[in-house]
């Protein structure tokens, strides 16, 4: 039985019932509801929010991916250099949408997904490994808000994802085949002014 | 080249070009990270560093009882949770930068203001700058007891299983501080009054503790279904 987040009551209940007995803990995932229950009012942070970061020229895009009923505060969205050798300016990210709280006023926000484009340059030129951590925060719109969270991520090398991938090492073929080509230069200068050694 | 020292010095040179650059492009990839596989709708890889927390299941250990655990109240001076040993409590994991919760803030004052004189005590535990806190609480006009803390604030989050807490969540113990109920996210009326209405079942023994959580787990779960349907 699946209902939608919004139609479902904020609680989530996590009650030791029956099953229960005198001085024993009942262990449980927190955002079921009830001991018998498989039903999820709530899902863990990294579900709902999933968040991947991607190489893309002189640019590193991170993208969010936000489960329905969840979303993102533009306002709480960091990025930030990780390796030593990275500087990355301000990420440049879409207006979102205005969503007015009664209780917390308005604020810009973004729901299903949203990307980040953040310019970077890098002073040791990729001696080390490309590394940003991201700093975000959202809730649920039942009633529900996760602490900041803060992830490292490595930005993979290509194209942005929903792009028709290319090799992620354009050059990799093209050392085989000057590596292959070097060793059978080699061969022929060393070949150069012999005969073959065959049998009479 | 017809000089066969010279015919090898060449070769050698070619093959050490060639090794050259192999080892060149095998630091560039090797440079780049590890190349992990990605779920669809994701552009990266995780920092192989951290827990994949992902889809995981957690399994948090609510208490049974209440757990002691002291923080500082609004003026600073530090408060056991067992100051209200006795009480009924209801306490409410908040902060200031979240919606959910300041929107129960009335909800509680007002049940705080219902319950006064009959043993049950509403303590608000703000994970949150205490600067902030004192603000709002002023603004707010806060008149229940509320402790503050960050980290440790964070681990009395903990001792209700509450690990990587969203907030809000609220904790209901009856007078002996057994743990009836755990509700997480935003509280309304009809929910707090069914559960201390449970709470008080309790107290007042017109029922026993496990018959009052299975009251509450079917309770709320069938004002779900009602809101659902």
């Amino acid at each position: 039985m699946k209902r939608s987040l919004g139609a479902v009551s904020v609680a989530i209940l996590v009650v030791f019932g029956a099953l229960s007995l005198a001085g024993t803990a009942q262990s449980k995932p927190w955002w079921m509801r009830g001991v018998d229950s498989n039903q999820t009012d709530f899902l863990p942070p990294d579900v709902a929010f999933r968040v991947g970061a991607q190489v893309d020229g002189n640019v590193v895009k991170v993208r969010w991916v936000i489960a329905d009923g969840y979303y993102l505060y533009r306002s709480k969205i960091e990025v930030r250099a990780e390796s030593p050798d990275l500087v990355v300016a301000a990420p440049q990210l879409p207006p979102g949408v205005l969503k007015t709280d009664p209780y917390l006023g308005t604020q810009r926000i973004y729901t299903q997904q949203v990307e980040a484009v953040v310019p970077y340059s890098r002073l040791d030129a990729g001696a080390h490994p490309l590394q940003i951590k991201v700093i975000y925060q959202g809730c649920a719109e039942a009633g529900l808000c996760y602490p900041p969270i803060t992830k490292v991520l490595f930005p993979a090398a290509g194209p942005p994802a929903g792009v028709a991938s290319e090799p992620p090492y354009p050059f990799e073929s093209t050392a085989i085949i000057a590596g292959a080509g070097a060793f059978l230069l080699a061969g022929l200068v060393l070949r150069k002014g012999r005969k073959l050694d065959t049998p009479a | 080249m017809n000089n066969p020292g010279l015919r090898y010095l060449g070769a050698a040179l070619i093959v050490l070009v060639g090794v050259w650059a192999g080892l060149k492009f095998h630091s560039v990839r090797s440079g780049e990270g590890p190349v992990v596989a990605v779920p669809a709708g994701m552009a990266s890889a995780p920092d192989p560093r951290e827990n994949s927390a992902g889809d995981e299941v957690p399994h948090p250990v609510v208490p049974a009882h209440l757990p002691d655990f002291s923080l500082d109240d609004l003026s600073g001076k530090p408060t056991s949770i067992s100051s209200w040993r006795g009480k009924s409590l209801v306490i409410n994991f908040w902060a200031t930068w979240c919606a959910p919760c300041r929107r129960e803030i009335p909800l509680l004052k007002t049940l705080a203001a219902d319950w006064a004189g009959r043993d049950l005590t509403v303590v608000g535990i703000a994970v949150d700058h205490a600067d902030k806190v004192r603000e709002f609480a002023g603004e707010f006009k806060i008149d229940y007891p509320v402790l503050i803390g960050e980290e440790d604030a964070l681990e009395a989050a903990a001792k209700f299983g509450m690990d990587s807490p969203a907030l809000p969540f609220t904790v209901f113990t009856d007078r002996r501080g057994e743990v009836v109920a755990l509700f997480v996210g935003e509280l309304h009326r009809p929910q707090a009054d069914f559960i201390l209405s449970e709470v008080q079942n309790l107290n007042q023994e017109r029922i026993a503790l496990p018959e009052a959580r299975r009251a509450i787990a079917d309770g709320l779960e069938a004002m779900a279904e009602k809101k659902a349907g």
